[in-house]
Formats: C-alpha cells, sequence, structure tokens
C-alpha cells in the first residue's frame, strides 16, 4: 500500500501535465503544418507523418494572406507594462493605507473599502464598456493607446489592491512602528522598510496584473479600431470562414510567449519559503 | 539621555469610556535619566499602553508628557528620538547587518564616516563586528534581536531605550546569555531604559527600579529588594516572589494578633480596623523546627514540590496553606506533623489587601 500511493499519485500528475500540455503540443505541431496536413486525420510526428513547413510562423510576421502581428504585439506590450505599472504603485499605496489605517465614513469601513475594489472585477465587463466608450470619447481617448492604457489600470488596480492588501496585513505593524522609531515618518516608513520587504507580494501582483492585462481582448476589441490594435485582436483578425489553423497556432503560441517566459524567470521569487515566514 | 515625565498621563482605547475601564490610568511617574527600570505586571495590565505613550506610538487620552521638562505630548514618534526593542526580533530583511544598524543614522542624516565609525562601535560592543556585511535575515533570532537592540542604541542622544519583553521569543538557553550583554551594553552607554517583562526573575536581576503594575494602575514601585521584603500590596507579594508570599488570615488578640488560637508577633500591629486582618510572610522565611517557642505552630504536610536547589513544602498552618522554601540538604521532615517558625520580623501585617502602616 505505501508504495501504489506514489505510484498512484505520479499517474495522475502525469495525466494532469498531459491534460495541460495537450493543447499546447496540438497548437506547437499544428503551427507547423500546412493546409494538406491539416486535413486528413491527426498527426504528431514531423518529417514521420508530415513535411513541417513554417507558412505559419511567416504568415503572421508580414507573410502573404498573414498580417504583421509585431505591431499589435508591442501595443499589447506598451499597454499592460504601463497599466501594471501604474496599478502596482497607486494599488499597493492604498493597498497600505487600507492595511495600517482606519478609515471610517458612516457604515463604511476598511473592509468595505477593499471589497469594493474587488467588487469592479464581480461586474460583468460589458456593464462597463457604454461608460468607458463614452469617458474616452469626451477625453479624446477612445483608439490611442493613453486610452486603452486608462481602462486598464481601472482593470487592474483592484487586483493589485486586494494583492497587497493582503501581503500589507501579513507585515507586523511593528515593521512600520520600528521605522518610524528609526527616524521615518508615515511615507519613509513605506518606501523604506516595507516596499523593499515586500517583494514577493509585489511579485505576484505583478504577475496578477500582467496576465489579465495581457489578456484583455474585449475593452480592447470595444474602444479601439483602427489606430491601434492589440495582440488578442489581431489574432482573432486571422481568422476566416475557413480557419488558418497554422497561421493561429503560430499566432497563439507567440503571443503566449512573453507570459511562459514571465512565469519561468518570476517563479523562483514566489517559493514558499519567500512568502511564508517573509519578514521575520 | 533625559529624564521622563508623565504628568497625569492616562490613556483609552474606547472613547468616552468610564475612568474605570481606561487601560491606563491617570497617573504621575517619574523616569530618572540613565536608570534602568522595569515594569512587570499580567498581561494587559497597561504595561505596553506606557510605554507606546512614552515612544509616541500612543496618543494618551489625557496628561503631558515631558522629556527633560520639555512637552512632547504632541509630537510624533519620529521627533522624540526613542529606541525601542519589540518582542520578537524586528529587522529590515532586505538589508544587511551593517544596512540595519545604520539605517536610523541615515534616516537623520549623519554623513557617512560618522555613521560607520558608530555603527562599528556598536556592532563591536554587541559581537556582531565580524556578520556586518551579511543578510540580516539569514542570522539566528537571537543575534537578530541584538540587532534590534543595536539599532537603539547607535543613536548616542536617544532620550530613553525601550524594551518590550525582549526575551520573550528566545531560546532558554540563550536568554541568559543575551540578558547578560543587554546589561553589560546598558552599563557601557548608560541610556535610561525601561525595560518591560512579565517575567520576574528578568526584572528583578536587570532593573534598579522595578514597577509593578496591575489593572492600568501602578501598585508599587521600588528596588527589587523593596518589593521583596515589604510588598504594599497582597497582589504585589503574590506577583514578586516564586513562590509568592504567603497570607495568613488572623485574628485580633487581646494583645496583639492570634493564629489558630495561639499568639502570632508580627513586626508590627496592624490597626484595629478590620475584625480579620491579614500577615503576609515569604516563603523563605517559613522555618522548620524542633522545639516549641515563640512564634512557633504546629503544621501539618500536604506536599512537597522540588524546585532544584530548593524544595518548597506546601503545609497545613492553623487549617491555612502555606508553602516554605528550604534548602535541599535540609530535607523533607520524616514526621507528618512538625512545628514551624515564623519570624517576627519578617511577618507583615495586611488590612484590606494593603500593607498596614506603622502605628
Amino acid at each position: 500500500m505505501p508504495r501504489l500511493y506514489p505510484a498512484f499519485k505520479y499517474t495522475v500528475i502525469a495525466l494532469w501535465a498531459c491534460f495541460v500540455a495537450g493543447p499546447f503540443m496540438w497548437a506547437a505541431t499544428t503551427s507547423f503544418k500546412d493546409a494538406n496536413a491539416v486535413q486528413g486525420g491527426a498527426t504528431y510526428l514531423p518529417w514521420l507523418q508530415y513535411e513541417p513547413t513554417a507558412t505559419g510562423w511567416r504568415n503572421i510576421f508580414g507573410g502573404s494572406g498573414g498580417v504583421d502581428v509585431l505591431g499589435p504585439f508591442l501595443n499589447s506590450a506598451l499597454v499592460t507594462v504601463a497599466a501594471s505599472a501604474i496599478s502596482l504603485v497607486l494599488g499597493s499605496l492604498a493597498a497600505y493605507g487600507l492595511s495600517r489605517f482606519r478609515y471610517r465614513a458612516g457604515f463604511v469601513k476598511n473592509s468595505d473599502i477593499v471589497f469594493f475594489f474587488v467588487s469592479q472585477r464581480i461586474m460583468p465587463p460589458v456593464v462597463l464598456v457604454v461608460p468607458f466608450f463614452y469617458l474616452l470619447q469626451v477625453a479624446g481617448l477612445l483608439d490611442t493607446v493613453p486610452g486603452l492604457v486608462i481602462v486598464t489600470v481601472a482593470l487592474l488596480l483592484p487586483i493589485a489592491v486586494w494583492v497587497m492588501v493582503d501581503f500589507f496585513n501579513g507585515i507586523p505593524r511593528e515593521i512600520d512602528e520600528m521605522a518610524m522609531l528609526d527616524g521615518c515618518n508615515p511615507l519613509t516608513a513605506f518606501t523604506r522598510a516595507i516596499l523593499p520587504n515586500s517583494l514577493p507580494g509585489l511579485t505576484v501582483a505583478a504577475m496578477f496584473c500582467a496576465v489579465f492585462g495581457w489578456n484583455d481582448f474585449f475593452f480592447a476589441f470595444r474602444l479601439t479600431f483602427t489606430e491601434i490594435q492589440t495582440l488578442p485582436q489581431a489574432i482573432v483578425a486571422l481568422n476566416s470562414s475557413i480557419p488558418p489553423w497554422w497561421t493561429l497556432s503560430a499566432a497563439a503560441l507567440f503571443g503566449i510567449s512573453p507570459l511562459v517566459l514571465l512565469a519561468i524567470w518570476v517563479e523562483r521569487y514566489l517559493s514558499k519559503g519567500n512568502l511564508s515566514g517573509a519578514i521575520r | 539621555m533625559a529624564r521622563l515625565d508623565l504628568a497625569d498621563v492616562g490613556h483609552s482605547y474606547v472613547p468616552d469610556a468610564a475612568e474605570e475601564r481606561w487601560a491606563l490610568k491617570p497617573l504621575r511617574l517619574t523616569f530618572e535619566d540613565a536608570r534602568t527600570y522595569a515594569l512587570v505586571g499580567p498581561s494587559g495590565c497597561g504595561k505596553s499602553t506606557l510605554l507606546g505613550i512614552l515612544s509616541g506610538l500612543v496618543t494618551p487620552s489625557r496628561g503631558r508628557v515631558l522629556f527633560d521638562g520639555a512637552d512632547v505630548t504632541d509630537l510624533p514618534t519620529k521627533a522624540r528620538n526613542i529606541a525601542q526593542v519589540f518582542q520578537f526580533p524586528v529587522i529590515y530583511r532586505s538589508m544587511t547587518v551593517y544596512d540595519n544598524l545604520a539605517f536610523p543614522l541615515r534616516c537623520r542624516r549623519w554623513d557617512r564616516a560618522r555613521i560607520d565609525a558608530k555603527v562599528r562601535q556598536v556592532a563591536e560592543a554587541l559581537d556582531l563586528g565580524g556578520r556586518l556585511r551579511q543578510q540580516a535575515r539569514r542570522l539566528t533570532a537571537d543575534d537578530k534581536q541584538l540587532i534590534s537592540l543595536g539599532r537603539g542604541l547607535v543613536r548616542d542622544d536617544v532620550a530613553a531605550l525601550l524594551m518590550d519583553e525582549p526575551l520573550t521569543t528566545i531560546d532558554p538557553q540563550l536568554k541568559f546569555t543575551l540578558r547578560r550583554k543587554i546589561r553589560e551594553i546598558t552599563e557601557q552607554f548608560r541610556p535610561t531604559v525601561i525595560y518591560v517583562t512579565h517575567d520576574q526573575y528578568e526584572a528583578m536581576s536587570f532593573a534598579q527600579e522595578l514597577l509593578v503594575m496591575d489593572g492600568g494602575r501602578v501598585v508599587q514601585q521600588g528596588t527589587p529588594e523593596q518589593l521583596f521584603e515589604a510588598p504594599s500590596s497582597t497582589y504585589v507579594g503574590w506577583f514578586i516572589g516564586s513562590p509568592p508570599m504567603n497570607f495568613l488570615t488572623v485574628e485580633h488578640a487581646r494583645e496583639g494578633l492570634s493564629l489558630g488560637g495561639r499568639p502570632l508577633a508580627a513586626a508590627w500591629d496592624a490597626p484595629q480596623v478590620t475584625a480579620r486582618p491579614q500577615v503576609g510572610i515569604r516563603p523563605e522565611y517559613v522555618r522548620i523546627v524542633t522545639e516549641p517557642g515563640a512564634n512557633t505552630f504546629p503544621a501539618r504536610l500536604r506536599g512537597v514540590q522540588d524546585h532544584g536547589a530548593q524544595r518548597v513544602l506546601e503545609v497545613d498552618l492553623a487549617g491555612q496553606p502555606v508553602r516554605a522554601k528550604v534548602p535541599r540538604e535540609d530535607g523533607v521532615p520524616g514526621v507528618e506533623e512538625f512545628l514551624v517558625h515564623l519570624p517576627r520580623t519578617k511577618i507583615l501585617p495586611y488590612v484590606d489587601g494593603r500593607l498596614a502602616t506603622l502605628p
């Protein structure tokens, strides 16, 4: 029985890994196929079962019949990085305030304010798109990168606040008190004593922001038209009545690559030891 | 270093609470320059509130706080120049030992050379000299606590060094070493020290003066000897000393007091304001004797506790429990009934829980 358990455990893990990795494998093989190879049953082994070609990959970088996704890629990167950075700065400041000071306005308390932030994400995005459209139009920011950055900040800020409030609550108040005894005011206590200790929390928040910002299709789709296009829009635009699966696969793999690299790089900051007992 | 005065200072965490329920009842206190004080008392007695008021982390509901005569009640923590060591080691994890020690000085914008000299001096005194370049978070808990202490000592102009149960989280074996180190350091740097603890040994071995607190009040202030020899109330007698002071209910007799029908002579007579006053005697002074005499009573053995070099005998004296602390080599009486002598000068009369005044 004790030997059976590891066998069972690793079987389950292996099955789950196949389930998760399957679509990526499928996309990876398909991206090297052409119209002929895609039709006529599933094939997986290059050279043996089909002749690999780079048509799909050429198509997404300006090849004939495709589009250049590099421009949309840069737009997406710009919007995601800018919005994440703004959200992290504003979010951690807000979170620090909500974690350390007590606010009261009638029956509204700190926990209500935090919930208010989070509730922005509970709302269906469709509810927000018309007001966003109207506001951006009034400000003349429709179809511009700054407009999209503002909207994305509105989407990411709740996540940053939520993650950071939780993290700051885990940092003992004594650290702040200590910093003030050592000669800091509340702001320098935050920037010099608390923030440098918050790298794991900031990493988690940044990761969430990057994922949500990068994956946003709906708002970019509704709030931009001709001038600006983000990567998810560009990928969707590749589709046609006869789906070019090879091009779509290549575009999808290219689209997720920054997040995969980011996850691999960030993973070491997220190890358990780094998060638990982060302070003492 | 400074002399700290609390003038009519009290605090309530709940606004508009009745004064009886304040965490710290209004009090008047003076901490003299370059002396070490220990605040002792059970959890929730107001010790930490008092520290918070001194450091400025708590603004008192009432009263003024004076440092060397200057009113600092409304000054923020930063401006008070107080150093504090917390219950568990508080260090800046992202910094090296050196940067941790230098942080308070950098906050005060000292120049680099002066910071360097001071940090090295303090690190040397704390035996951290060889580890200045290490990441502070990689140190053991007691070394981290030394850093906390060091950060308080680098500023040679601090008004006072407050320690809030600094040895609570330290391993018992290391406690002794660290306590001695803290003592050495405070003798070397001579700050005004206020040391909070619930451990009376720590308090007695560390401080020149003790303040016993209960229910938001200072119930007695004095040297360790005064608190041991003459507790001002049954509470202090019970709180200071291990095992606590014995308290026996006695009766007024025609001359003096009586216990179980036999005359009992105390250090001085209790005023006849209650029918049943109490007398207190430390277990250290209760003696097992063989010869009958004055202040000698028959007793019955109830139990024995082993305290290492000493034994605590629990005896029944005229129907009341009394504890006697006797050296181990004296042995336990072989018979169940024996005689116990209470030396007259060590028997203190208490009325309504307070030490009776000399007539």
